[in-house]
């Protein structure tokens, strides 16, 4: 009787001492900051980065959790700028305390905050932010992409122009670092494809500041310059007004070949619906009919049933950063900072965009790259692809070397 | 030349919405001494409302006479029970209370009409292009530059002829004088205002067909509106012709010629107008 006793004294305390455990394991929720630019030009970028943000983590919370936690998100507003992008990392780090930040839109922050995450101890994923130095010169432990960067993008760019009529090109796009390096890569990559390839010089192309609202003198720039074909490495409300002031003057004529860097962002296609010239090749980060997998299949139902649009590159960058962020918090079975960094390195995931691996070397996705010609489909409220053209990961990713990434 | 007949049209087109919203500005500021901070937001306001005006109606035409009504009336809202409580204070609480509007406004258009960019169409009227050598131009670009002058045609002869703009200009110049003679200062006060929001909403509700509707539609012009304020001289209404044909003009050829200094181009302006006429072009010198 006695041996019984003690036999169902032990089984309880064991019963609730697991029970305390997995109390204590749920605890503390799993905390993600993440920063975008939700106000100014540029603010539906942030927009649909949160939506797509909120669909992951919702996901996540409904299977579970991530080891058992819940995920608890926190936005901030970067509104572009880097002190502000600066500022509001340090506040989610010290003061919210999250286990990783995920965002970014602006290569400008983003390489203003990159070399802070040493500082921080704490992983950054990028999602947006393009500039090749983050991955690059400036890379660093904690710092990580998910999306493609202008060195992709450029590649790709460089490969359909190779195909295109044109002869002598010429550029359009936001006077920062990032509308400067497309440029230079874009000339970079189609020179070593076509060495007799001519471009314009630098005092001969166009950059507008990125307040620009009123884009006729570029545009006048650029159509009576000896170019025939041009490059526009505008984005967010940029590209919307100059898509429209430039349809209205003829730009689009057919006498010259057009490049949209990041044409195919839903938020621009959705404010432009038929404004948007048919036939203009235009690229992307991700799009939402780029493939038929099922993890594509069920993020585009379910963002569709859950906001009504399709989703963005950016909404799927967000939602990608989650999800790998959970892959690597899972495999490290801890969201402790440094096991997740360790996790995270070479990192392999399937995505709605497809297999995404982060090189361990500069920690840049090696992800597919997709480009398309705009066209009208009655099926769809907004301009979509067709065709489209398929890059693998391996084709436009630089090797390291190039990179100039020396991980410490 | 053609490049230069075009980059003409492109700086006369910013240069006549510019002009719109810097007589408003320098109305407030020459009649009131107020130096309003807020103007941008009402023609960022001017511009959302024309937008929706344009999508429940359908009418470009009626957005364009509505939208700028609705942003005046606002505006005496605004006077009445913000602006009048501090008039007779320190500059400064002027300042920071139109600032704070500003941010009020901002915010609250982000909140109605949310961060995405909408889209007016110009009236079938004014929607097609013309060709201008080899190339298009838009049709409402010219309405543009024809409706600037026009405008301040009207208002220069209101200011010079009528009753109303005397007694206006009799209390700008000296309002303690011109209530003894029986000016109603307060009212008039509020009309100025009203009328400088009503330009500023119909800057915005022009400039909606011209460039998309954003939450940050307001935010360059009004920055070169100040600066056409400036150069032109606090007030004065040639002032604000002069000046924003010259800032229209440097920002298309700037672009064209200049590319490396573009964006310092309308401060350098600046810097030597306030060192060799430091009240401005047309600014009097006391």
């Amino acid at each position: 009787m006695k041996k019984v006793w003690s036999i169902l004294v032990t089984l309880a305390f064991l019963a609730f001492s697991i029970g305390a455990s997995a109390v204590m394991a749920a605890d503390g929720p799993v905390k993600l900051g993440f920063v975008y630019i939700m106000s100014g030009p540029f603010a539906t970028y942030g927009q649909f980065a949160k939506q797509g943000a909120e669909l992951a983590i919702e996901e996540i919370n409904k299977a579970g959790g991530i080891n058992g936690k819940k995920i608890e998100a926190f936005f901030e507003d970067s509104a572009g700028k880097p002190d502000v992008g600066i500022r509001v990392i340090r506040k989610l780090v010290y003061e919210n305390g999250v286990d990783a930040v995920i965002g970014l839109d602006s290569s400008g922050v983003a390489s203003a905050v990159a070399p802070i995450m040493k500082e921080l101890k704490t992983p950054l994923i990028i999602t947006h932010a393009a500039t090749p130095d983050v991955t690059g010169k400036n890379c660093n432990r904690y710092t990580f992409r998910i999306s493609l960067n202008e060195n992709q993008n450029m590649k790709m760019a460089a490969a359909i122009a190779a195909d295109m009529k044109a002869k002598t090109w010429t550029t359009i796009g936001p006077d920062y670092s990032f509308g400067h390096q497309s440029w230079e890569y874009f000339e970079k990559y189609l020179k070593e494809k076509k060495p007799e390839m001519g471009f314009l010089p630098v005092s001969e192309v166009a950059f507008a500041p990125m307040k620009t609202t009123d884009f006729s003198a570029y545009i006048t720039k650029v159509m009576n310059s000896k170019a025939d074909g041009v490059l526009v490495s505008l984005w967010g409300g940029n590209l919307i007004d100059f898509v429209r002031q430039a349809s209205d003057m003829g730009f689009f004529d057919g006498k010259r070949e057009v490049l949209l860097t990041l044409g195919a962002a839903t938020e621009v296609l959705y404010a432009l619906k038929d404004k948007m010239p048919e036939g203009i090749w235009v690229g992307t980060r991700y799009w939402f009919a780029g493939n038929d997998s099922p993890e594509n299949k069920s993020f585009v139902d379910a963002y569709k049933a859950k906001y009504d649009t399709y989703p963005s590159y950016n909404a799927h960058g967000a939602y990608a950063a989650i999800k790998a962020f959970a892959a690597a918090a899972s495999k490290a079975k801890s969201s402790d900072k440094e096991k997740v960094v360790d996790a995270l390195t070479g990192l392999s995931i399937t995505l709605p965009v497809g297999k995404v691996t982060i090189r361990p070397e500069d920690h840049q996705a090696i992800t597919d790259g997709i480009w398309g010609k705009t066209a009208a489909d009655p099926a769809y409220p907004i301009r979509v692809l067709k065709p489209v053209k398929n890059f693998t990961g391996a084709e436009i990713t630089p090797p390291v070397a190039e990179t100039g990434c020396k991980m410490e | 030349m053609e490049g230069f007949l075009i980059n003409v049209l492109n700086g006369l087109s910013w240069g006549m919405l510019l002009f719109l919203i810097s007589m408003g500005l320098t109305t407030v500021f020459g009649v009131m001494g107020v130096l309003n901070f807020a103007h941008g937001s009402l023609f960022m306001l001017g511009a959302y409302i024309s937008m929706q005006l344009t999508r429940w109606i359908s009418s470009f035409w009626l957005g364009l006479i509505f939208a700028p009504i609705i942003v005046a009336i606002l505006a005496i809202i605004i006077e009445r029970f913000l602006l009048r409580p501090v008039y007779g204070r320190d500059v400064s609480f002027q300042l920071l209370l139109t600032f704070g509007v500003m941010l009020f406004l901002d915010d609250g258009v982000r909140l109605i009409w949310g961060p995405a960019h909408h889209l007016v169409n110009p009236p079938d009227v004014l929607s097609g292009v013309f060709p201008v050598f080899d190339q298009t131009y838009p049709v409402y670009r010219l309405f543009l530059i024809a409706m600037g002058p026009a405008i301040g045609i009207i208002l220069w002869a209101f200011f010079s002829y009528s009753r109303y703009g005397k007694i206006i200009r009799a209390a700008a110049m000296d309002r303690e004088m011109a209530e003894i003679i029986g000016v109603r200062a307060p009212i008039l006060f509020t009309a100025v205002f009203a009328f400088g929001a009503w330009l500023a909403g119909l800057g915005g509700a022009l400039a909606a067909p011209h460039q998309s509707v954003g939450p940050a539609i307001g935010e360059h012009i009004i920055i070169e509106s100040f600066i056409v304020v400036v150069i032109g001289g606090m007030g004065s209404f040639p002032g604000a012709f002069v000046g924003a044909l010259i800032l229209g003009l440097l920002g298309s050829f700037g672009a064209t010629m200049a590319p490396n200094f573009q964006m310092a181009l309308p401060y350098i302006l600046l810097a030597i107008v306030l060192l060799t006429r430091p009240r401005g072009i047309f600014g009097e010198e006391s």
